[in-house]
């Protein structure tokens, strides 16, 4: 009877529009068996020619009926450009080897030295399908797969969520599990071993993997009418290979804080360079609280994240965006993010000549002490077919701190800037 | 349990007869009344233009008296009238009527034969005046030999009873017309915001523009008790089966005027009346009446729609 | 992970809670109120600054990874 009961709706809806001639004109009839698509295109660059990203996204979505519901994502991306690779800048020009071994590139006298990042294509697929378990139960399964030059990612999830209250409270569990196989270009260097000339790969070895769990744990409450309250509790534990295999450090001397010089057999690195060091294991805690609340029409989005790992780092991130309808089809959107990060225990600037090696050690500015913040804007416009366009430019901005001990001369952590502009349009088929 | 606009503070009518269609002013929006299918019929309008709004007044009234007047088992000589006293001879019916019956019969398999238009006749027994009338079982049984759909001979679109049979559209009459209604204000003036309020039955085709929802206020069963809540609709509709009008009141129990077909008795431990939001006045109404039907089970099977509904007792 | 923050914010959940009924959820219902609306420029957001910073998501899963970081 149960059975029976449970696709009552569907045969209601249609016995109803066969009475009435046709079909429902409503919402929720019109989402049955429509694809709806949600794309965008965005660019992103970094400025003093360091990081330039485009990509290209489609995700699709199909209401299956009785609330089951069948998402798919396709995203490529394109990066050229290069990103600070942890060596200091120093008053001369630098020279270094690439991750190939096969030439060699020049950082000026007093840039920022930024690792030779290759022209990389990324493509990402990600699907999930979600359903009801009896009344109050939805589960929720899904797996994902990304490849690119040098990096795979196999990933898959699984979540339960249940109402309560009239379904103003869900709780929510979810369970992911993913698996990362890294191919370095030239090979995965042996963690604090030199740079080495043209032509060596005596440091470098093959390939590594990495895998991580991610646990969470949520709670949705509906605080009224008007506002809707969302608490996540994440815990993710990653293992194996999680050094970056292009990130390297300079080695200094103590007193005067330049790279100790280094004369190269052929073509090589100039200075004495350490590729890092990072743990085999990585345990992130985090906390994220969000909230919606609609002022009548406009509605405000606000969010707050503190993470906290067994690397010492430290995140707060609070973020706010106020959805802002304009005329009848038009929106505006006005965007607003924060976020401060406290180095990882082994983050070093620089190493020091002559004392022992620390057993991890990392320059990347990712796992600095930093301040972090995006202002952006979007704005969106309805179409008569009820299809919406938008368009967002965002601005980030980080700027960091090298820890004062670390500071012997030339230290600086390299701040970064970069100018973000997405173009969107969402569609049914 | 009746949904009436709470929104409607001017009460003076206008126009000629207590049959004529009103229409007035309130505040940001226009209020059409008149009178169909034993009920005050209501249309609310968005802030347009005073002759669009009568234009579609008038257009919704004339639907609602052409529905009562063909479909209406107090009227004669209109084709429920032919069909009830055809006395066993088969009739011809046209497109609208051969959905209706094709929409009752699905409603008959869906509710396992509670739900069924042949059981009108039971009225022979039943009278819902709030008396303590209460039929005695051979009364009853008596009737269901002429009662269920089983007996009735149905290729569209020829429609045979046996004799003695009758149909009744009662229970699903009110919601076709709203969603008629709903369809015939949306051909005439699109996207504007209409609401149509037959007695209780109501559909909202569109959002109004200022994005602000029709508010529709629930009188409690107990004509003594406050207003029980208010429903904000932006768009879909609402209808609700309830007995706070029609029932007996015997011993101390109450007798719905929701009849099982297949005993003849009204429903046991039934709520005292369902309310159900849906995307059709039709597709709400049949909910309603079904979860009646369900009688104890009432919550149950609403909620294993995933609905939103609220009960009363 | 500091339990205090927890207990404070599970605290101020309970307590900020009514009870809306099923036919007062018109607002609730828009498209722009659920929580995960624009997942395209959510996702798109989380990639940036997973490539960028050493903390990422809390919304939930779906992301894949990738050699950034």
């Amino acid at each position: 009877m149960s059975e029976e009961r449970k696709n009552i709706s569907a045969a209601v809806a249609a016995a109803s529009c066969s009475l009435l001639g046709t079909a429902s004109p409503t919402v929720g009839a019109e989402d049955l068996e429509r694809w709806s698509f949600d794309t965008a295109l965005l660019y992103y660059a970094e400025d003093d020619d360091r990081v330039q990203d485009v990509s290209a996204t489609i995700a699709a979505q199909r209401d299956f009926g009785d609330d089951r519901l069948l998402a798919m994502t396709l995203s490529v991306d394109t990066l050229t450009g290069a990103s600070a690779s942890g060596a200091i800048a120093l008053d001369r020009p630098q020279t270094f080897t690439s991750p190939s071994g096969n030439k060699v590139y020049l950082t000026p006298a007093g840039e920022v030295p930024l690792d030779d990042t290759f022209l990389d294509t990324r493509y990402a697929f990600n699907v999930s399908w979600s359903q009801p378990l009896g009344r109050l139960y939805t589960f929720t399964a899904g797996a994902g797969f990304s490849t690119e030059y040098d990096y795979t990612h196999l990933g898959a999830n699984l979540g339960l969520s249940r109402d309560f209250n009239k379904r103003n409270t869900t709780l929510s569990l979810g369970l992911a599990y993913s698996q990362d196989d890294i191919d370095p270009v030239g090979g995965a260097p042996i963690p604090l071993s030199e740079m080495r000339d043209v032509g060596d790969l005596g440091n470098k070895l093959g390939t590594d993997s990495k895998d991580i769990v991610d646990v969470l744990f949520g709670i949705t409450q509906v605080l009224n009418r008007t506002t809707v309250l969302r608490v996540n509790y994440s815990y993710s534990n990653a293992s194996g290979y999680l050094n970056d295999p292009y990130k390297i450090l300079s080695v200094v001397d103590p007193t005067t804080g330049e790279t100790l010089a280094r004369v190269p057999t052929g073509e090589g690195p100039t200075g004495v360079y350490l590729y890092e060091s990072r743990p085999d294991s990585r345990v992130k805690h985090s906390l994220y609280t969000e909230v919606k609340h609609a002022f009548g029409a406009p509605v405000l989005h606000a969010a707050y994240r503190y993470m906290t790992d067994d690397w010492e780092i430290e995140s707060h991130t609070l973020e706010a965006r106020l959805r802002w309808p304009i005329a009848t089809s038009s929106l505006i959107e006005p965007q607003l993010r924060f976020s401060t990060q406290s180095e990882a225990e082994f983050y070093r600037a620089s190493l020091l000549a002559g004392e022992p090696l620390p057993r991890f050690a990392s320059a990347d500015f990712r796992l600095g002490s930093f301040d972090a913040t995006t202002i952006g804007l979007k704005f969106g416009q309805r179409t008569a077919s009820g299809n919406e366009w938008s368009t967002r430019v965002e601005y980030y901005r980080q700027s960091g701190e090298i820890p004062s001990g670390q500071v012997i001369a030339h230290e600086q952590y390299p701040d970064l800037s970069a100018l973000i502009v997405q173009f969107g349009y969402r569609f049914r088929m | 349990m009746v949904a009436r606009a709470t929104s409607m503070r001017t009460g003076v009518r206008k126009g000629a007869g207590p049959r004529a269609p009103a229409l007035m002013w309130s505040s940001d929006h226009w209020v059409g009344q008149f009178f169909s299918m034993a009920s005050l019929c209501e249309v609310l309008i968005e802030d347009v233009e005073e002759r669009i709004a009568r234009e579609m007044l008038v257009a919704i009234a004339e639907c609602a008296w052409q529905i009562e007047a063909r479909y209406s088992r107090y009227r004669s000589g209109n084709l429920v009238h032919r069909i009830n006293t055809a006395n066993g001879a088969p009739v011809e019916l046209d497109e609208e009527a051969a959905n209706l019956i094709d929409f009752a019969a699905r409603l008959t398999q869906l509710s396992g034969g509670a739900f069924d238009i042949t059981c009108g006749i039971l009225r022979k027994a039943w009278t819902f005046d709030g008396s303590d009338r209460v039929p005695t079982r051979s009364q009853v049984d008596e009737l269901l030999p002429f009662i269920g759909w089983d007996k009735v001979r149905w290729q569209r679109p020829i429609l045979q009873l046996r004799p003695g049979m009758q149909i009744d559209f009662g229970g699903i009459g009110k919601e076709y017309a709203v969603d008629r209604a709903a369809a015939l204000a949306d051909a005439l003036a699109p996207n504007v915001s209409c609401l149509v309020n037959f007695g209780g039955d109501i559909a909202v085709r569109h959002p109004r523009r200022d994005g602000k929802p029709w508010c529709i206020g629930i009188e409690a069963c107990d004509a003594e008790a406050e207003h029980v809540g208010t429903i904000r609709l932006r768009s879909g509709a609402v209808a609700t089966s309830g007995d706070s009008k029609r029932f007996l009141l015997k011993d101390g129990k109450r007798y719905s005027h929701v009849l099982d077909a297949r005993t003849g008795w009204p429903v046991e431990n039934a709520p005292r009346s369902v309310t159900v939001l849906a995307d059709t006045c039709t597709q709400a109404g049949t909910f309603a009446t079904l979860a009646l039907l369900a009688g104890a089970d009432a919550r149950s099977f609403l909620e294993a729609q995933r609905l939103e509904f609220w009960l009363q007792g | 992970m500091k339990p205090n923050a927890l207990l404070l914010v599970v605290a101020l959940v309970c307590s900020g809670c009514a009870n809306v009924e099923p036919w007062e959820r018109d607002v609730l219902a828009r498209p722009e109120m659920s929580l995960d609306a624009d997942p395209v420029d959510a996702a798109l957001d989380d990639h940036i600054y997973f490539s960028k910073e050493a903390s990422s998501g809390g919304r939930g899963f779906g992301g894949g990874g990738c050699g950034c970081n």
